[in-house]
């Protein structure tokens, strides 16, 4: 059977993970911003949604960019 | 009966989010699948972080994880012994000392290697009865995980079964095991990410840590302290009975035998980043306690019906639903948004479990069974074209078992039980294949048939009729896997003994001293062996804290 070894393929998984928790942490930031705040009795009235919503955004960030330099220092 | 959680369409979003993505991802692998190696072993092209990730995450399903919140909430931080020392040695074991067998011998699966190692016979063995309890261990998941939504959000079992079907077929059709690992990669992040708030609302709402220390039993805190005796503790287990049954055999049986993951090592892209993966797997692996072992604390400080301290579950009568206890904690702490999240963490691990399993059946449903003895030499294109549609049939006969499972629900037990008869025994037979040249081909296989069968032996025979007692059923469980372990090895020894041996060329490669010593990494991060010295001190450290 053919062998396809050392042949570098298939996309960059850091891109459709990055676009996902991006989208995810704009989500939830903007619900946490907008939305009602009757849902953070259950939370002791930390909105959590802020707070995650800013977290995903930074760990989405680190991936995007770092799928990004790794390509420019390919070419 | 009303859904114990109710989601808003911010819940609805994010969870359409992460189903949208996975089609998606599957869809977009397609043009990369040219050959059987890219659909079945990605090409053997993955870097080290991908695989460690989807190592670590094929046994993150969701079963695992509702039912260690389940076991913390009952045991209390004993759980810890699955992920610690039932898991971390082995997973350095792999890396360090069978890694460089599996890759080096460029065998595309683990029944392939009991093949060049021992005979046809011992592979047929495996292959056999790996395939059909993949396909019927994924069947039972999808049921369990059917059951929860139900329970959960009041999804109808019928369309929780079509809908994770349905994704998985998809994905898996499209990009075989490239979808299946990038899926447990975004999976491992959700389940994170989802279940970390329950921790830090949790911890918040006891008054962090010290306030979770004071509101559970003190014996919830120590994690060897109990073990002096079976009992002491809970679990009904001795140090004996976890060190043996649970620390060596059940978990090398697994963690270094068992295709579902050691297929991830496999994709590597060389032997280094092979060998790199279960040992990098190992330090979120050590961690994974933080939001399983936590959650279920939480739930006996926090909600009413698993107190124990006060009393409530001794005098109570009623023995609470241990398993719902993971669930009971997203409904009394999470505020819509971080819940979707939560449960779609928990939707992930459900699909990439049962992706792992299609895909380790139809590499070896294709390999191992079609490729070896139903039509053999056929051009690749064709194996190719029999793994898309083992693809289908296996997740037609895992939605199949779903429903046989729903009218019979005992047997979901039974089939798990069942499962650890061939799990258990077969780290003897790769044990004494792989450091012990004069094992024969024979003796391979009549060791792990005797193992098998003693297993079976000692459940159907000796500890159903009630001949030999044990403390609990865990306790049974771990030492029958020990006995059924040393039926294996002995039996492999003495046939090996009196039977004709393999020309030592014929090993070469595949034997422990007729293979050249990997050459490891050039930098020292890059070397294995300097991961697997800070990953065995970590996980001493975290037993000794934990004491």
């Amino acid at each position: 059977m053919e062998s396809s070894q050392g042949r570098k393929h298939l996309f960059d998984l850091k891109i459709p993970l990055g676009s996902l928790l991006g989208f995810y942490g704009v989500l939830l930031l903007l619900y946490g911003l907008l939305g009602p705040a009757s849902v953070y009795t259950k939370s002791f009235n930390v909105n959590v949604n802020i707070i995650w919503g800013i977290l995903m955004i930074l760990i989405a960030s680190a991936f995007l960019a770092s799928s990004y330099l790794g390509r420019s220092t390919k070419h | 009966m009303t859904p114990v959680i109710s989601m808003n369409f911010i819940d609805y979003t994010i969870l359409a989010a992460y189903v949208i993505i996975t089609i998606v991802v599957g869809y977009a692998l397609k043009k990369y699948m040219k050959t059987s190696e890219d659909f079945f072993l990605s090409g053997r092209s993955l870097p080290s972080w991908i695989t460690s990730l989807a190592f670590l995450s094929a046994n993150l399903g969701a079963l695992e994880v509702i039912g260690m919140v389940a076991n913390s909430a009952k045991y209390g931080i004993l759980t810890v012994h699955f992920y610690w020392i039932g898991a971390i040695p082995a997973m350095i074991f792999l890396g360090i000392f069978m890694m460089p067998f599996y890759y080096s011998s460029r065998v595309r699966s683990v029944p392939e290697y009991l093949k060049l190692r021992y005979n046809e016979a011992t592979r047929g063995l495996n292959a056999l009865s790996f395939a059909i309890m993949t396909l019927l261990m994924s069947g039972i998941s999808m049921y369990a995980m059917a059951l929860l939504f139900e329970l959960m959000l009041g999804w109808s079992l019928t369309s929780s079964i079509l809908l994770s079907a349905i994704v998985v077929l998809i994905y898996v059709f499209f990009g075989g095991l490239s979808s299946s690992i990038y899926n447990e990669v975004i999976q491992f992040f959700l389940i994170w990410l989802g279940l970390l708030p329950v921790v830090y609302i949790g911890l918040h709402a006891v008054g962090g840590f010290e306030g979770l220390v004071r509101r559970i039993p003190a014996s919830f805190m120590h994690a060897w302290q109990p073990m002096s005796s079976a009992a002491n503790n809970p679990m009904g287990v001795d140090w004996i009975g976890v060190v043996l049954g649970l620390g060596f055999v059940l978990s090398f049986g697994y963690w270094t035998t068992d295709f579902l993951v050691v297929q991830r090592a496999m994709a590597s892209e060389d032997l280094a980043a092979a060998r790199r993966t279960p040992l990098v797997a190992s330090f979120p692996k050590m961690l994974v306690p933080i939001i399983v072992v936590i959650p279920g604390l939480l739930a006996v400080a926090l909600l009413p019906q698993f107190k124990i301290a006060s009393g409530a579950v001794a005098q109570g009568g009623a023995t609470p639903d241990y398993n719902s206890a993971l669930i009971l904690m997203f409904a009394h702490y999470l505020p819509n948004g971080i819940l979707g999240l939560a449960i779609t963490g928990l939707l992930a691990s459900f699909m990439s479990g049962m992706a792992g399993n299609v895909t380790a059946f139809n590499t070896v449903w294709t390999y191992d069974i079609y490729g070896s003895y139903i039509k053999k030499n056929m051009p690749d294109q064709h194996y190719l074209k029999m793994g898309k549609y083992a693809t289908i049939f296996g997740v037609l006969f895992s939605v199949g078992t779903a429903y046989i499972v729903q009218s019979f629900p005992n047997l979901m037990d039974y089939m798990q039980l069942i499962f650890t008869f061939f799990n258990a025994p077969l780290f003897a037979t790769f044990l004494l294949g792989m450091f012990w040249k004069k094992a024969t081909p024979w003796g391979g296989f009549f060791g792990l048939l005797s193992g098998i069968l003693a297993a079976a032996f000692h459940y159907f025979v000796l500890y159903r009729p009630g001949i030999v007692h044990y403390p609990s059923e865990m306790a049974a469980n771990f030492y029958q896997a020990w006995w059924a372990w040393c039926a294996d090895f002995v039996v492999t020894i003495v046939v090996s003994l009196f039977t004709a041996k393999k020309e030592e060329s014929a090993l070469a490669g595949l034997v422990y001293g007729l293979t050249p010593r990997p050459h490891s990494g050039s930098t020292l991060f890059r070397k294995p062996e300097f991961w697997a010295v800070v990953s065995l001190v970590m996980m001493v450290a975290l037993n000794i804290i934990f004491w």
